[in-house]
């Protein structure tokens, strides 16, 4: 499984940390059927909503933006979110390949 | 996640250390693995199943918990010989596509540091500079000077040990010259269809960046077939 682009994003986290800035990490923890990245695709949220990385080529990009930032504003640590077609939310941001992918959020601290 | 667990990836990462990240996906805890060590606390009951994914070079969850361990291996290594115009592309497409670049070139003026700044560059004869290059089944090769002087020692290193991948710029007539040369220092016809000669997916470009381009494109398929 390649991780070459985890680099850039790693960096940037530390970047965004530095900078006093509250960071999110999302990653594809789990895939079904076709997905368009694979499991260990990572993108990381600031809390002004600024975005680096991918975990579906787009599909499901903005919820995880959101979640990400309404995860930082609560003592929550972590949560797993699950895009399926059969899934209301995700039926509306559209998982147009047709896969179903779960994702896991946690705050960088 | 803490980004003190960020900060020692990049570094692992930076030394070509080979480890996963393990993380609990309900109370958010990670930690770092290294192969053939025991994770530390509640990590420690899985250390089989982390070890077999790690094998397995598949992230994912271990069955049956909400256990994610996620791997990280180093590049493939790939060697080239000639600080030539195509390796200036080459170097530039590999950046983005997790591929580790060293140039071998005895020719000083070639194999300069203003003409590749940021690159590993060896500026040896390719046998000396072996000695100094850790290389394994992971490892590619692809010669580029043309020159069988240069080239020639390089491919019966890949050719005895194994690489993954070997290429040789040239043309069809130059890689049967090639070849003859090879099989009268003992090489097997077998041995030689190891050899991606002439060197890339056809794509029809000869600019050096269009040659560049088929090469890489070459070994990202290498990697992925099974």
């Amino acid at each position: 499984m390649s991780n070459f682009s985890e680099k850039k994003i790693f960096e940037e986290a530390d970047n965004w940390i530095k900078n006093n800035k509250k960071v999110s990490l999302a990653t594809v923890v789990q895939t079904w059927g076709s997905s368009p990245l694979g499991i260990g695709s990572r993108m990381i949220v600031s809390e002004d909503g600024n975005f680096l990385g991918s975990v579906s080529g787009g599909c499901v990009e903005s919820k995880v933006v959101e979640e990400c930032i309404s995860l930082m504003k609560t003592k929550k640590i972590c949560k797993k979110i699950d895009f399926k077609v059969s899934n209301e939310n995700a039926w509306e941001m559209g998982l147009a390949c047709g896969g179903d992918i779960s994702i896991y959020i946690e705050e960088i601290k | 996640m803490k980004i003190e667990i960020i900060r020692e990836i990049l570094k692992n990462k930076s030394l070509n250390k080979e480890f996963a990240l393990i993380t609990n996906l309900i109370n958010g805890e990670s930690e770092i693995f290294f192969p053939g060590n025991n994770p530390n606390g509640m990590f420690s009951k899985y250390s089989e199943e982390i070890e077999k994914i790690f094998h397995l070079n598949k992230n994912g969850i271990i069955e049956d918990s909400e256990i994610f361990v996620q791997i990280y291996k180093n590049p493939i290594k790939v060697i080239i010989i000639g600080a030539v115009d195509i390796s200036m592309y080459l170097i530039d497409f590999a950046k983005n596509l997790n591929f580790e670049i060293i140039i071998v070139d005895p020719r000083g003026y070639f194999a300069s540091k203003e003409r590749f700044p940021d690159t590993k560059i060896i500026n040896k004869w390719p046998n000396e500079a072996f000695d100094e290059i850790e290389t394994n089944t992971k490892t590619a090769l692809v010669t580029l000077t043309h020159d069988p002087k240069i080239d020639d020692p390089a491919l019966k290193y890949a050719l005895k040990n194994k690489f993954f991948y070997i290429g040789a710029l040239g043309s069809k007539k130059t890689h049967e010259k090639r070849c003859s040369r090879l099989l009268e220092v003992g090489f097997k016809k077998v041995e030689l269809e190891k050899i991606n000669g002439p060197i890339g997916i056809n794509l029809g470009g000869k600019s050096p960046s269009e040659i560049a381009l088929s090469i890489i494109s070459q070994l990202v398929s290498e990697k992925y077939k099974n």
